[in-house]
């Protein structure tokens, strides 16, 4: 057996060390797996920015993990991050963004890459960097954005002798008559002609009408609104036609099948729908959200952010290069796909010209949903929810809605 | 083996096969809710190093809440519906099925019958949304082609709770209607023979010696429909109404997921959850007091 010398023993081991740690170095960041959960499964545009992510080979692969809604998402992160294990990342609702701040822990992107941070901030228009910003902080990159538009159903529209040239900024006066006009000539008369118009029950549309009227849910000093003159006068506008007969409100899931089937003729709803509702069955045109008469609008949108939760640094590093990719031309152009709006400054065509409007919404300046503040802002939706359906089955009257929707909320922002 | 390690080894025998049953309860069952108990006293949402201690003000919270009392009301209607519901019409149903015992349509009713206890829950409540849906619901198309007006269902706040409670009733009535049938089966041939002989009718057998014969299974449906109840609701509130309209058909259960995992705020989860726990436990406590003296054992 050959003997070896201290000098030799130590020169081998010192190659064979450094040998060791070329092979470590890139070995480490190439298993760089991070994993985000989302809303989207495998079936739908995100997973394939995810792939054409990973297709690049950059040292970096990016797991997406469904897990259901907003809320969900939210309660499994809570989960895992009281297990010591937060998601790397998480597409995060508008809503959440006090609750991502302030309790989940969202990282400012700046404290994780202050010049990479800026590179990526710096693809999307300045208008929408309010809406990640929260206590001073980045906390994610402006990702999906939507805003409520006006979709008709053509064939209908056109059965009840209405014009097919649509008004460029339509109110609720001439969408109202409208609606009349289709009850007068289809009910009964139609196949599958069932109900005028849904403006939506949710949080989301009311909020456009107070808006429209003038008013805030929240206003700009973070004081509660709801109950102001110009709110209440909204409000009215949003629940004229579900007194007078014209709306049946119903829950999303029910309002789209109903629309998609015929047997609703007009539906404000989200401008996502760009992308499928025209295509089907309803063969549907688009317009913008109706505006209040003699009122300026002021629109508002929904949507989320995609935020980085993981506190280890070569994790956080991976998910800035995620990032990075996502605000690129390429990722927004996959992304597009989705029919969200195009909140980066590339230059990305519409997916069909019915997203129009929600682009000239989007040109005019959009609002944020409402965020609710406070320890207990999370319950602020349900409850405005629970006032709203109220207000909508006339259990109580508009005003007297938005003075109990005001006292009970006061209670829960001020917590 | 030696006597004296055989002796040990008898000792610890029962220990050993108890023993882990008897873990996994303290730690799945009795450990939550112990951690349940103290987590009630406390404001903390399990992330924030905000924990304050207060007492029982969560428990003051919760019974100040108009929509807490409402889910409360709410669960009381549902139990007055889908308790004897859930006990006679699968009795029912049983002894039908019972009746034709032997034929070869026997197991395709069965089947049939037992199907919707089967399906999941997200599938059974779109599949009776679309039913339901007041614009174009195959329900109201039944209607108005009867030349009725149409309904609102779900969406109304008098019929909400109704629609919750027929869907729970068809998703759930299976199982209770299997146990019935098992009972039905494990009554003696011999006794009806002698009650034919003695001249009694099917209806006399059936109330005076069947009855008394599966009193045992309804006493233990009648204790488990309660439970299963109360559970399965929140799944079909969850995928119907979402607790609407305006909380209208919101149950105890669904207010509880709500506060802890919607608004995490689980202290106030907890206190919920301890109310349950102990209303729960009362009722049940009635239920063996009650009706364990009107149970015949053989």
């Amino acid at each position: 057996m050959a003997k070896l010398n201290r000098r030799q023993f130590m020169t081998g081991a010192a190659v064979v060390a450094g040998a060791s740690s070329v092979r470590i170095s890139p070995a480490l960041s190439a298993d760089s797996r991070i994993e985000i959960s989302s809303t989207w499964g495998a079936d739908k545009p995100f997973q394939k920015v995810v792939d054409a992510f990973n297709a690049k080979k950059l040292g970096v692969t990016v797991v997406n993990r469904f897990d259901g809604d907003y809320e969900s998402a939210v309660a499994k992160a809570v989960a895992s991050i009281a297990a010591g294990r937060p998601p790397a990342m998480m597409i995060t609702g508008w809503k959440f963004g006090y609750f991502a701040k302030r309790t989940l822990g969202a990282r400012d992107l700046h404290e994780i890459d202050a010049a990479k941070a800026d590179t990526i901030i710096a693809n999307f228009r300045p208008s929408v960097l309010p809406l990640v910003t929260i206590d001073g902080s980045v906390i994610g990159l402006p990702w999906a954005m939507s805003t409520p538009i006006t979709f008709i159903n053509s064939t209908l529209w056109k059965e009840a002798g209405l014009d097919p040239v649509l008004p460029e900024n339509p109110d609720t006066e001439w969408l109202y008559a409208a609606a009349r006009q289709l009850d007068i000539k289809l009910k009964g008369k139609n196949g599958t002609y069932r109900s005028a118009l849904a403006l939506s029950n949710n949080e989301w549309t009311s909020q456009s009408f107070i808006q429209n009227a003038g008013g805030f849910i929240i206003d700009p000093v973070g004081k509660l609104a709801v109950d102001s003159p110009e709110a209440v006068a909204g409000m009215e506008q949003y629940c004229a036609p579900a007194h007078e007969g014209l709306w049946l409100p119903v829950s999303d899931k029910e309002q789209d099948a109903a629309f998609e089937s015929g047997a609703l003729a007009i539906c404000t709803t989200s401008s996502t729908r760009a992308a499928s509702f025209p295509l089907g069955g309803a063969k549907a045109i688009t317009a913008k959200f109706p505006g209040l008469p003699g009122h300026a609008r002021k629109m508002n949108s929904g949507g989320n952010f995609i935020a980085v939760y993981t506190k280890n640094q070569e994790q956080a590093a991976a998910s800035l290069a995620f990032l990075e990719f996502c605000a690129s031309k390429e990722g927004q152009t996959i992304w597009s796909k989705v029919g969200y709006l195009n909140t980066s400054l590339h230059d990305i065509p519409l997916i069909n010209d019915f997203m129009k409007p929600a682009a000239e919404q989007l040109k005019d300046g959009l609002t944020a949903e409402t965020i609710w503040p406070g320890k207990r802002g999370l319950e602020g939706q349900t409850i405005w929810r629970k006032w709203v359906s109220r207000m909508l089955l006339k259990e109580v009257s508009v005003a007297d809605g938005m003075k109990g929707a005001h006292d009970e909320l006061l209670a829960l922002v001020s917590a | 083996m030696n006597r004296r390690s055989f002796s040990v080894a008898k000792l610890l025998a029962p220990y050993l096969f108890v023993g882990p049953a008897v873990i996994a309860v303290a730690i799945f069952l009795y450990g939550p809710i112990l951690g349940s108990a103290v987590l009630s006293a406390f404001d903390w949402n399990l992330l924030s190093s905000d924990v304050r201690f207060v007492g029982f003000a969560n428990y003051k919270a919760m019974l100040e809440s108009a929509d807490f009392r409402l889910s409360m009301w709410n669960t009381v209607l549902y139990c007055v519906i889908l308790i004897p519901a859930e006990i006679i019409i699968p009795l029912i149903l049983a002894l039908m099925l019972h009746s034709v015992r032997g034929s070869w349509l026997a197991p395709v009713y069965r089947g049939m019958l037992f199907l919707p206890t089967i399906l999941a829950f997200s599938v059974a409540g779109v599949t009776w949304s679309w039913l339901l849906n007041p614009v174009n619901g195959l329900f109201n198309e039944i209607l108005i082609g009867f030349g009725f007006p149409p309904s609102r269902w779900h969406t109304d706040p008098e019929l909400a709770l109704l629609c919750v409670s027929m869907v729970t009733f068809w998703k759930t009535f299976g199982l209770n209607m299997l146990l019935w049938l098992a009972a039905l089966a494990n009554v003696p041939r011999s006794l009806r023979e002698a009650s034919k002989l003695d001249g009694a009718s099917r209806w006399q057998f059936f109330w005076t010696i069947e009855l008394a014969m599966i009193a045992p299974t309804g006493f233990f449906i009648s204790i488990t429909t309660l439970f299963h109840i109360l559970d399965d609701i929140v799944g079909v509130i969850d995928v119907l109404t979402a607790g609407g309209p305006a909380g209208r058909s919101s149950s105890i259960l669904y207010f509880l997921w709500q506060q802890g995992m919607r608004f995490f705020q689980f202290g106030q989860a907890s206190a919920v959850a301890m109310i349950i726990i102990a209303m729960v436990l009362l009722i049940s406590w009635m239920q063996f007091h009650i009706g364990e003296k009107q149970v015949h054992y053989e």
